[in-house]
């Protein structure tokens, strides 16, 4: 149980991690949806997966 | 017309290599963000508070000795041992449990730094849920420290969260499942700790940690066991003792004495149907008395205004006022005094202090004498009075938690 919290716990982090990148391709690399706006909203979602994966919060 | 279209909408006017710049500019901005939010965040995660034990310090543990797959986790807590060497009684006092009520914690550094105990053994943890107190309650924008003055300058103390810190726990279930009752209760009190006991030894982080404290009161013999929580006024069971059966006499007396000489003080019997707490399952999976202790903390009732450092020292709030004139506060309210720390902590000290009295006036067999100061010490000096330097004290009593 308490190895199967550690993966799991494991699992999510690496989720965040890759919502991150896709986030971050998104900003760069998008057909739809090309505003700026949305270049805005990319890089400031990548705010809070960028600080769980870093251990931060 | 176009140009402004385009402008918003796609920037098609734009070469390819300057909109490129402009993303890595939006990006550079929010990493800047992150940096200052982070640092923010990393501070509270990281930073410790300073406690100057009494002399009388016997031995300092760790929870993990009483559960060792807690060693190395941010639920690894000391526990401080003071042991007259007198047969006696023993007690527990155990602090912020939940880290959103750390006049608890600061009222375990007062008991600790002032103890005496001349018979019997006193256990304290000033970190009932040390993850916890690394992290602030989402959403709810509170600041991360409060400061108590002293003689050598302020000291800082942590405001931390309700349940652990997700970065130690996490994701939470859909429905969290007490265990053994099989009591469904809410997704978050998987990381509550006050809704987790008797815990396992294979369960999550917070289970363990309630497994953890339940064998260190089991192991050690401890006959009463204090528990130490602030409540928000609009909430029925502020200003009361809440304890377990086996407790519920001892519990009523210092109840009636403190009401009587000092401050009100209510006495309700934990409800059996009501599983994962304290006063439930510390009296029904060990022989301890269990009592839990709740203070008026206005800083987390829902009605307030700015939830800043001053609302959380001294307890003043214009809306709570409101609300406490029209009697929907469980707990008398007036702007003019409000719910200072002192206040708070003397509750707690003189609390935990008569609840002890009385266990020995009903048990003789398991008497405690102990002293610290109390309610009207602190309404007479405030806190930080017996707070000491940690510059000037013997470095072997100086802890950083």
């Amino acid at each position: 149980m308490v190895m199967l919290e550690q993966i799991i716990h494991v699992i999510y982090v690496l989720f965040a991690a890759v919502i991150g990148w896709f986030l971050l391709r998104n900003l760069f690399k998008r057909e739809r949806r090309p505003g700026i706006v949305y270049d805005i909203v990319y890089a400031y979602c990548v705010i809070p997966f960028l600080l769980r994966v870093l251990g931060i919060k | 017309m176009k140009n402004d279209k385009n402008a918003m909408g796609g920037g098609a006017a734009m070469s390819g290599r300057a909109r490129l710049w402009l993303k890595g500019g939006f990006l550079a901005a929010a990493l800047t963000l992150a940096f200052f939010a982070g640092r923010e965040f990393w501070e509270l995660r990281h930073f410790k508070e300073t406690v100057v034990s009494a002399p009388g310090l016997t031995e300092v543990k760790m929870l993990s000795e009483y559960l060792g797959n807690l060693k190395g986790t941010w639920m690894d807590t000391p526990i401080f041992v003071y042991d007259s060497g007198v047969p006696g009684g023993s007690a527990l006092y155990m602090a912020n449990v939940h880290p959103y009520e750390p006049a608890t914690s600061l009222s375990a550094y007062i008991m600790m730094e002032n103890i005496k105990v001349s018979k019997g053994k006193i256990f304290v943890i000033p970190q009932g849920n040390r993850s916890g107190s690394t992290t602030g309650m989402l959403g709810n924008a509170y600041p991360k420290f409060f400061h108590v003055k002293t003689e050598f300058g302020e000291k800082r103390f942590r405001i931390g969260d309700r349940g652990t810190n997700p970065l130690d726990q996490w994701p939470d279930p859909f429905t969290y499942v007490n265990y053994p009752s099989k009591q469904n209760l809410a997704y978050q009190d998987i990381r509550n700790m006050n809704r987790t006991y008797p815990g396992r030894k294979d369960g999550t982080l917070t289970e363990r940690a309630s497994f953890a404290i339940m064998e260190l009161i089991r192991r050690e013999k401890i006959d009463i066991s204090i528990d130490a929580h602030e409540a928000s006024l609009m909430y029925p069971v502020v200003s009361t003792y809440v304890a377990h059966e086996r407790s519920f006499e001892l519990a009523m007396m210092a109840a009636m004495t403190l009401s009587a000489e000092t401050f009100d003080m209510k006495c309700e019997s934990s409800p059996k149907g009501l599983r994962g707490l304290s006063h439930r399952e510390w009296g029904d999976y060990s022989d301890t008395l269990a009592v839990l202790m709740e203070t008026p903390e206005p800083f987390i009732d829902r009605v307030v205004g700015p939830m800043t450092e001053e609302l959380f020292t001294e307890g003043k709030d214009e809306f709570l006022a409101t609300a406490a004139k029209h009697g929907l506060t469980y707990h008398p309210y007036n702007l003019e005094f409000g719910s200072p720390l002192w206040y708070r902590c003397g509750r707690h000290l003189s609390g935990a202090a008569s609840a002890i009295t009385w266990m020995n006036q009903f048990f003789p067999e398991k008497e405690i004498i102990a002293e610290w100061p109390g309610y009207k010490d602190l309404e007479a000096h405030d806190c930080g009075y017996f707070l000491h330097d940690p510059a000037k004290a013997e470095g072997k009593l100086v802890f950083k938690i």
